[in-house]
This record gives structure tokens, C-alpha cells and sequence, in this order.
């Protein structure tokens, strides 16, 4: 059933383009795009393992050189990738209720930028070809721009403006890039690149090399939302609404570890490729936890703390071990849950207050048990506390480095887990346990009911993952053994 | 003859990339730094092009009378003109997108001094704050 392949990417970008163009009728977009919100997790769960070529090309021998390449797009389709569709699947279908439920007339062009960036992360993860990733990038950034620009917050079109100028600026330096390693191998397709270098064909130390994953390695910064990008990344969060924000920091998730998963198979043969990898992923850590620390805005919080678990995704892959990768990926999935949980559940507070200022607020427990519940028992798994989730990939992690022989990175790991416990427990502190302010309203006493839904779903994958891990690891690991080889 | 062109698509287009920079980085009329994103991401689709440049080549279409021997012999690298359509495509909607958001924004500030558009963001969270 391989067919089912292409449809993960042809499913969600058919229905946006149908959502916006019969955005008029209100009561068909709402049903449609429920009814595929639904389709989209299930469709990688149905699916088989195995390679999509389009338009049937299969691969072929090169008569002179001995080497099979691909002249079709190719989709691989493993367990890993399985994975993160399904979840960036279900965490579509909760963003889509929560909005559907929301709002009485939804905007068609809103759920297609919702879709199309599915779609995109979709094909990101899939793609083996580094030019059909680079497409699915630029369509990826485009949605996320109208997604941060749709919303109704002060400023946001301002924050979508500057993110797009610097995306614009960061595209076209991996296109350059891409270039470079079409002039030097003739081809776009990862494996044929990995297998020109592994034949020897291609000088590994050129400087037009080097070049190119320099510039590569550029674009890869911009779309993880890495130092210097960070402060963008959080701000595009802190303006988008909380439900389209809960969906972009998946969004930036993929998006970095499908690029740092082909950037690796192709320069992993350059030491220096791991070493920077590792660099930007501490200082993406220290800076993240740190910035997040002195904001009161705690939307702005917790995209820092989201760019600063960006960096321990990239601190796994590039100690570049089977399990330090494996950690990092693992790292990877429960980010995208946890991070989300806390967009919905800090979402939900902003609807019942009116009020970001973590200064202003106070004495919420009392007002909404549960949503402070699950947004504690979601801060605690972000911190690494046991048994959730966050803990058994952050303890992979510290493993991972000591194994490398660098107790070094272990021990800042620690420490900034240490760093988020304490951000955390100081919003939630004075958020929910400390006397509330007398000039505080809390306008409205009921949580929607689809936040509470979708932040339940999401703990429950989280308490899960965080008791039985092995349901995902040792897949992962198959699957970077696989790519090791 | 074949170097001197390559070469000369090889200049142009680190000039293009390195004016767009320029302009992109220190110009501050957001309509100039927009046409300075254009220069470069035109500067990398030149690039592109460079790469299937081949002297005296034919256009890579096979027509029914060629022979596939000398067809393959004689005609210019495809794949990049295929690249380099595809990433027009998305130039011209990034364009699009970002000259939307600019009419937004003028509407708002009646300016185009990014100076003005988007540092009075950070100032008016200072203030709030």
C-alpha cells in the first residue's frame, strides 16, 4: 500500500486548496476540514514501510560509473517518519477543533495555511531530495508567515514582516547552497550524493564543499529558529494565536530535524560539521532558558523555553551516535507534545483573563484546577521530571554525552533542566498559587472545552511515552542505525 | 568560451547576491530592501543556471529524428532549468506575500522607513511592560 505515501502530502494540500476556494460556505469548510483533521493521523498509521518514486521512475545503474541513482522524487516512508506524521497528525486534528469549536464563521483562507503547513512538514520529513526539500521549506514559511499575520494580536504583522524578510534572506543562501552540490554531483537526490561522496567521486574538503554547508547550514538556522534566530522564533509564537502557535512550534520541530537529518547523511564525513551543530545547540540552550527567565509575557516564555529544547534536539544528533541521535529525535517527538500542551494550555488562560503579564495575574488554581493541573504536569515534563516523558529523553541525553566522553555537555544538560524547572515553577507560582490582584477580572470562568480535550489527549501521550518508551525508541533507533550504516 | 561564460554568470551572480545583501541588510526603505531579496534570491536562480550552462549545447528537448547518443552528448543539463522554474514560482509569491504585508503596514504607519515600522514594535511592548 505504498500509494499511501504520497497521499500524507497530497491529503492536507488538496483540502486547503478546497478550503479556500469554497471559504464562502461556511457549514462545508467547517465539516471538511474536520473530516480530514481526522484522516490525517490515520493515514501514516495505514500506511506500509517503504519508497515512493514519482511517476514510477525507478532507480537506475550508471553504465559508466557503477552507481544506482534516482531520477524521480523519492519519498522513504520508515517508522520514524510514521511517527512524527502520525503526531503532527493529531496535533493538527486538536488545533483544527480547537479553532472549528471556537468560532462560529471560520475563515477558509485560516484553515488552509493550517493545512498547507501540514502538508509541508509532511513532505519535509518524507522527501529524499534536498531541492524538494528546500520547496516544501519556502511553502512551509509562507504558511507560517499568514499564520502569525491572520492572527488578531497587536504587532503580529509587524513580527511576520521581519520573520519573512529574514526568511527571505535565509532561503535563497540554502538555494545557493544546493546549487553548490548540484555543480559538484550533478544530482539532488540525497542517497545518489551520499553515494557519489562514498565512491570517492566527490572531494569531501573542497572549499566549494565546505561552502555549501556553510551556506545549507545557514538556511538550517533560520528554519530551527537557532541562534541568531531565536529572539524571531520566539517572537513569531508570542504573536500567533496560541493554537496556531501550539502547531508552529511542531512546525519549526520538523522542519529542523528533517533538514539536520539530510545535512547529516551528507557531511557527516566533516568532523567540523558536528562540532557546529553541538555549538549552536548549547548556545541555543543557555541563551533560550536564560532569555526566558526575565520575560513576564508568558507566551514569550515559553517560545523561548521552546527555542532552548531546540537546542538539546541538536545537541543528540550531533554527538552522532545511534543513541545520542535517537535521544535527540525522542527529544524531538516530546517536544512537539509537550510544547504544544503548554501553547493550548497558556492559550486557555489568555481567553478566561484578557491578560499575558505573568505579573498581573494571580490566585488562577482556584478559577481553573484543571487546566493549571495539566499545564504543571506539562512544565514538569518540559523540566525533566520523571516519569514523564521529557525525562526518559533528557536522561537518554545525559547518557549520550557521557558515552561521547563529554560529562561537560552532561552536566549543562542537567543544568538546564534545572534553568526550565525553575522558569516554569515561577510563572506557575505566580500565575496560579500566588494572591490574586485585586484589579484582576477573570472575564470568563469556562475553558472551551476543545482546549481541555486537546490538552488531555496530549497528556496522556505524554505520561505514555514517558512510562513506556520503548514503543518509540526502538524504532527511532532502527531507523538511525539504518542511516549510520 | 565555455569558462569565460560560466564565469562571467559566476560574477554576476555573487554581484547580484552581494548588492542584495547590502540592501537587504542597511537600506532602510523596506520597497529597497525587498528589491534587495530579489537581487539575491535572482542571484542564486543565475547560479542555477550557470551550473547547466553548456557550450554550444542544444536545448535538452528530444525530438523523434535525434539520435539518443549524440543527443545525450550535445545537450545542456536539464535539471537545473527545472530547479530554477520551480524556485521562480516561489520567489515571486515570497514577493508577493511581503509586498501584501508592506501595504498593511504602510496603511498603518503611512511610512516605509523600517526604522519606524518595525523598531516601534519593540517600543511599544517596552511601554506596555
Amino acid at each position: 500500500m505504498n500509494e499511501l505515501i504520497p497521499l500524507m502530502v497530497i491529503v492536507p494540500m488538496m483540502a486547503a486548496l478546497l478550503l479556500s476556494a469554497f471559504s464562502k460556505f461556511n457549514r462545508v469548510i467547517k465539516v471538511l476540514a474536520f473530516v480530514v483533521a481526522i484522516i490525517l493521523p490515520i493515514i501514516p498509521i495505514a500506511s506500509n514501510y517503504g519508497l515512493h518514486f514519482f511517476g514510477g521512475y525507478q532507480p537506475m545503474v550508471d553504465n559508466v560509473t557503477n552507481i544506482v541513482y534516482h531520477p524521480a522524487i523519492t519519498y522513504s516512508f520508515t517508522f520514524m517518519q510514521q511517527i512524527f506524521i502520525a503526531m503532527i497528525g493529531i496535533l493538527t486534528f486538536l488545533v483544527i477543533f480547537i479553532y472549528l469549536t471556537k468560532y462560529k464563521k471560520v475563515s477558509g483562507s485560516y484553515l488552509f495555511l493550517l493545512f498547507m503547513g501540514t502538508a509541508s512538514v509532511t513532505a519535509l520529513i518524507l522527501t529524499d531530495d534536498i531541492f524538494h526539500m528546500f520547496v516544501f521549506f519556502e511553502i512551509l514559511a509562507l504558511a507560517q508567515v499568514g499564520i502569525v499575520a491572520a492572527s488578531s494580536i497587536d504587532y503580529s504583522t509587524e513580527m511576520a514582516l521581519k520573520y519573512m524578510i529574514l526568511g527571505s534572506i535565509g532561503s535563497p543562501m540554502m538555494l545557493l547552497g544546493i546549487g553548490f552540490l548540484l555543480a559538484m554531483t550533478g544530482t539532488v537526490n540525497v542517497t545518489d550524493i551520499v553515494a557519489i561522496i562514498r565512491g570517492g567521486l566527490l572531494d569531501v574538503t573542497s572549499p566549494v564543499f565546505l561552502t555549501s554547508l556553510a551556506l545549507i547550514f545557514f538556511g538550517w538556522l533560520y528554519a530551527s529558529g537557532l541562534p541568531p534566530f531565536h529572539t524571531i522564533k520566539s517572537g513569531i509564537y508570542s504573536k500567533a494565536e496560541p493554537h496556531g502557535a501550539a502547531l508552529l512550534q511542531s512546525f519549526t520541530v520538523i522542519s529542523m530535524i528533517s533538514i539536520v537529518i539530510l545535512m547529516f547523511r551528507i557531511y557527516s564525513y566533516l568532523p567540523i560539521f558536528e562540532f557546529l551543530i553541538v555549538l549552536f545547540s548549547v548556545i541555543a540552550m543557555i541563551l533560550g532558558v536564560s532569555m526566558a527567565l526575565t520575560q513576564t509575557d508568558f507566551r514569550r516564555m515559553i517560545g523561548f523555553l521552546a527555542v532552548g529544547e531546540l537546542g538539546f534536539i541538536g545537541l543528540g544528533i550531533g554527538l552522532g551516535t545511534q543513541f545520542a541521535i535517537t535521544a535527540g529525535l525522542f527529544q524531538a517527538l516530546n517536544e512537539i507534545v509537550i510544547t504544544a500542551l503548554l501553547f493550548i494550555g497558556f492559550g486557555a488562560i489568555v481567553h478566561a483573563t484578557n491578560e499575558v503579564d505573568t505579573r498581573k495575574l494571580g490566585g488562577l488554581l482556584a478559577y481553573h484546577p484543571k487546566v493549571g493541573i495539566m499545564l504543571l504536569i506539562g512544565g514538569l515534563a518540559m523540566a525533566g521530571v520523571p516519569p514523564l516523558s521529557g525525562f526518559q529523553s533528557k536522561l537518554m541525553l545525559v547518557q549520550a554525552s557521557l558515552n561521547c566522553g563529554y560529562p561537560e555537555l552532561s552536566i549543562l544538560t542537567i543544568m538546564v533542566s534545572i534553568a526550565t524547572f525553575v522558569v516554569f515553577v515561577k510563572t506557575f507560582y505566580s500565575m496560579f498559587l500566588s494572591p490574586k490582584p485585586h484589579d484582576l477580572e477573570v472575564v470568563d470562568n469556562d475553558v472551551p472545552r476543545a482546549m481541555v480535550f486537546a490538552m488531555a489527549i496530549l497528556l496522556i501521550v505524554i505520561i505514555a511515552l514517558g512510562i513506556f518508551p520503548d514503543i518509540v525508541t526502538n524504532g527511532i533507533s532502527n531507523y538511525v542505525g539504518g542511516m549510520l550504516l | 568560451m565555455m569558462a569565460e561564460t560560466q564565469l562571467a554568470i559566476l560574477f554576476t551572480s555573487i554581484a547580484l547576491v552581494v548588492i542584495g545583501l547590502y540592501a537587504a541588510i542597511f537600506v532602510d526603505n523596506i520597497i529597497k530592501k525587498i528589491i534587495g531579496i530579489s537581487f539575491i534570491e535572482e542571484g542564486a536562480n543565475l547560479f542555477i543556471v550557470g551550473i547547466g550552462y553548456k557550450a554550444g549545447g542544444i536545448v535538452p528537448i528530444l525530438m523523434p529524428n535525434m539520435d539518443p547518443t549524440w543527443f545525450a552528448s550535445n545537450a545542456s543539463y536539464p535539471l537545473p532549468y527545472g530547479l530554477v522554474l520551480t524556485s521562480i514560482v516561489i520567489g515571486a509569491s515570497t514577493l508577493a506575500v511581503m509586498l501584501a504585508l508592506v501595504m498593511v503596514l504602510y496603511k498603518k504607519y503611512g511610512t516605509l522607513s523600517t526604522k519606524v515600522m518595525l523598531a516601534d514594535t519593540s517600543k511599544q511592548e517596552e511601554y506596555n511592560e
